[in-house]
């Protein structure tokens, strides 16, 4: 039986992280994203799993990635300024191979900013915010509902690609309350594990090796640094180095299509809003009350690997506008893939765009 | 039992001279393929473990072993048809 | 048996410099594994960067190789998560002291259930000889080229102070004390931390007036007191030297612990 709760958006978060499994959390105090944190130090010891708020973020990711190796599904917590804390071990996340979620309830910045505001404004740091090349998944619900959801989808993509993702969400869906209906379970892909006797770091076909768990007998040795297929370091080897770096960025990129997660509203529009997290819920106000098919829509849920094909679904599309509330991070990615204008609407300060907004830019641009 | 060194770890930093109590290493002459100067052996068969190590089941003294930062130092099976030579010291 | 078979013959000779202490405290850590008789897919070696931290690769078990200081932080989610297994983290100076100063304390304030083995050279070695926070008074370094001004931490001190179960200090001198210490270490629940001094021929001992190997060692062995001593001397109101450490066990309690074996 489904049930209907009417929960905040971090409440239902850590509900979707406990339905798919998650029985470790990691987390330090940062508004907006507490609630997450409290609500797993409640429910986690009852579901024999572990809550442990650590020293600082920097040790959170950490001990979510040690975590995350006895074979538990693990995730962290966080805001802006942690999440810059987060990097460094977040590009050891994606070096190792440590399937782990961080859920990023961004708030404004830079620095402390606007702690109790909305921004979206870490969206390229979660792509590029670690050093050195690497490719990662990140999620943005723009509902409660999406909060539940892409957080149990997460931990799947996270198992499955053995990569860390980022459930982007904001301050705005965060503390939002709103209907939500609980399905009675949700789907747990499994991690696959290593064949024993093989080498730990070979991958399979789909460029993804199997996982070898601590305390299974593996004798598996994991580094950042460079490594081989056996895991040993070899940090002056330029081929490994170019070989390994380039299967992390292609078992993410080459899976785009089965990552992908968007809708397309009104294909044959001339005018298309792209939106992601919370303008999502403007650009949806504004469809409904302008009904007809002159206002297309093409709604993100997965930004990165950023779905390249999806704008050019719009086959008679003059422009593009894509309402964020920074300062076009992900416009200027769009403009890398389409041959009409993008029009960037940043709106920076915490507030939502209002539908007024959106009808004057659609107007100034006809 | 018979103490050895391995030539292809040993990196020639000679603190096997200094823990010795029984001062069975001692500094070398000649460099190897590597260039590292290697500790000789002198008269290994005083050392304590290689005749007591069978009979008491464990390792008796062993710090040439443990300070070793190379693990160089090891015993090996002496063969049956070996000569052996017992010098005992008092 | 013998602790040989704890290292990955594959990897070896690993890539110490000649005359480098770190090869002697694996040595004494593996040979007071091999006593504790814990099988090796139980246990789980962690470290953070540097010389030192490089030694759960030469480790035949599941290791865990991480970013600068973070390892004792990454050692809490493997325990924690998996009670059952037997993390050791191996870690240096300034990976503990320095860039993990705070995950070390709060470790000890936890008092989680590891054994920490510091491999303790009073240099960063791996960097090329940069003074540490525990670089003594007066010494000399790439970075305090006129010799170190600022005061060392003491590590045993600050482990006791923050709530660790058990810590001791041991040299690379003192190798059958030391694989003792370890042991008494691994088998106390809670926080275990040991630190070893160690020479660092390359980095510390030519800058610091030891041209041999042996001189540093030597200058560990005749510089540290033990613990006994030192309360004795204390109690008669006798000066001690002010080089001179203390070497022992220093500490040995019952807090409670945290992820201890279900």
């Amino acid at each position: 039986m489904t049930r209907t709760e009417f929960w905040q958006g971090n409440t239902a978060c850590a509900e979707g992280a406990l339905a798919a499994g998650c029985r470790f959390f990691g987390g330090y105090p940062i508004t907006p994203s507490t609630e997450i944190a409290e609500h797993m130090a409640v429910k986690l010891p009852k579901k024999n799993g572990v809550f442990i708020q650590m020293e600082d973020e920097i040790a959170s990711i950490a001990s979510v990635i040690g975590a995350s190796w006895t074979g538990a599904r693990a995730m962290t917590a966080t805001s802006g300024p942690g999440f810059s804390l987060m990097m460094e071990n977040i590009g050891f996340a994606a070096m190792t191979e440590t399937p782990c979620v961080i859920v990023n309830i961004q708030r404004g910045g830079p620095s402390t900013g606007q702690p109790t505001l909305g921004a979206q404004g870490d969206m390229m740091q979660c792509r590029f915010g670690s050093h050195g090349d690497y490719a990662v998944i990140a999620l943005c619900p723009a509902s409660v509902q999406e909060m539940y959801e892409l957080t149990a989808r997460a931990f799947n993509l996270a198992d499955k690609y053995r990569v860390p993702v980022f459930l982007m969400a904001d301050e705005v869906v965060g503390h939002m309350r709103e209907k939500i209906i609980i399905p009675d379970s949700v789907e747990q892909v499994p991690r696959k594990a290593l064949v024993k006797g093989t080498l730990p770091f070979k991958p399979d076909s789909d460029l993804v090796p199997g996982f070898p768990q601590f305390g299974k007998g593996y004798g598996v040795h994991v580094t950042g640094l460079t490594h081989d297929e056996r895991g040993y370091p070899c940090a002056t080897n330029p081929k490994l180095h170019e070989t390994l770096v380039m299967r992390l960025v292609d078992k993410i990129e080459s899976a785009r299509h089965e990552i992908a997660d968007y809708d397309i509203i009104n294909p044959g529009a001339e005018q298309v809003f792209i939106a992601y997290g919370a303008p999502v819920r403007t650009v949806q106000q504004v469809m409904h009350d302008h009904p007809g098919d002159n206002i297309g829509f093409l709604r993100l849920r997965t930004v990165w690997p950023f779905p390249e094909y999806a704008p050019g679904e719009f086959k008679n599309a003059r422009r593009f506008l894509v309402p964020e509330m920074n300062l076009g991070q992900i416009a200027r990615e769009i403009e890398r893939h389409v041959r009409v204008p993008v029009i960037s609407l940043p709106k920076l300060g915490g507030e939502l765009h209002t539908p007024s907004e959106l009808l004057a830019a659609l107007e100034a641009y006809r | 039992m018979k103490l050895a060194i391995d030539e292809t770890r040993c990196k020639g930093c000679n603190l096997c001279t200094k823990v010795c109590p029984y001062k069975i290493f001692k500094e070398g002459k000649k460099a190897n393929r590597k260039g590292i100067i290697i500790p000789e052996l002198d008269r290994p068969e005083r050392c304590t473990n290689c005749r007591l190590m069978h009979l008491y089941g464990r390792t008796l003294c062993g710090v040439c072993q443990l300070t070793c930062p190379d693990q160089a130092i090891h015993w090996v099976e002496e063969l049956p048809y070996e000569p052996k030579k017992v010098a005992i010291e008092y | 048996m013998s602790y040989e078979e704890w290292y990955r013959q594959d990897r070896l000779p690993h890539i110490y410099c000649a005359g480098c202490g770190n090869g002697t405290i694996i040595n004494c850590t593996l040979a007071a594994l091999e006593q504790m008789a814990w099988k090796k897919e139980d246990t789980v070696f962690v470290s953070g960067i540097g010389c030192s931290s490089r030694a759960p690769g030469y480790i035949v078990t599941d290791s865990l190789h991480t970013t600068h200081g973070r390892a004792i932080a990454f050692a809490t989610g493997v325990k924690l998560a998996n009670p059952d297994l037997h993390v050791v983290v191996i870690t240096g100076d300034g990976d503990l002291a320095a860039i993990g100063g705070n995950h070390f304390i709060h470790a000890c304030r936890r008092n989680i259930d590891l054994t920490v083995v510091c491999m303790n050279n009073q240099i960063y070695g791996m960097t090329g000889g940069q003074g540490s926070p525990t670089t003594p008074l007066g010494c000399l370094s790439t970075t305090t080229p006129y010799g170190c001004v600022e005061t060392p931490f003491d590590l045993c001190d600050l482990a006791i102070a923050a709530g660790a179960n058990y810590v001791s200090r041991w040299t690379s001198y003192h190798v059958k004390e030391l694989e003792k210490a370890v042991l008494a270490g691994l088998q106390t629940p809670g926080f275990s931390f040991i630190e070893a001094l160690v020479q660092c021929p390359t980095a510390f001992g030519r800058r610091n007036k030891f041209k041999q190997v042996a001189d540093q060692v030597e200058y560990l062995r005749s510089h540290s007191m033990l613990k006994a001593k030192r309360d004795r001397l204390l109690e008669q109101g006798e000066h001690i030297p002010g080089d001179m450490f203390v070497v022992g066990e220093l500490e040995r309690r019952n807090r409670p612990a945290l992820g201890v074996k279900r």
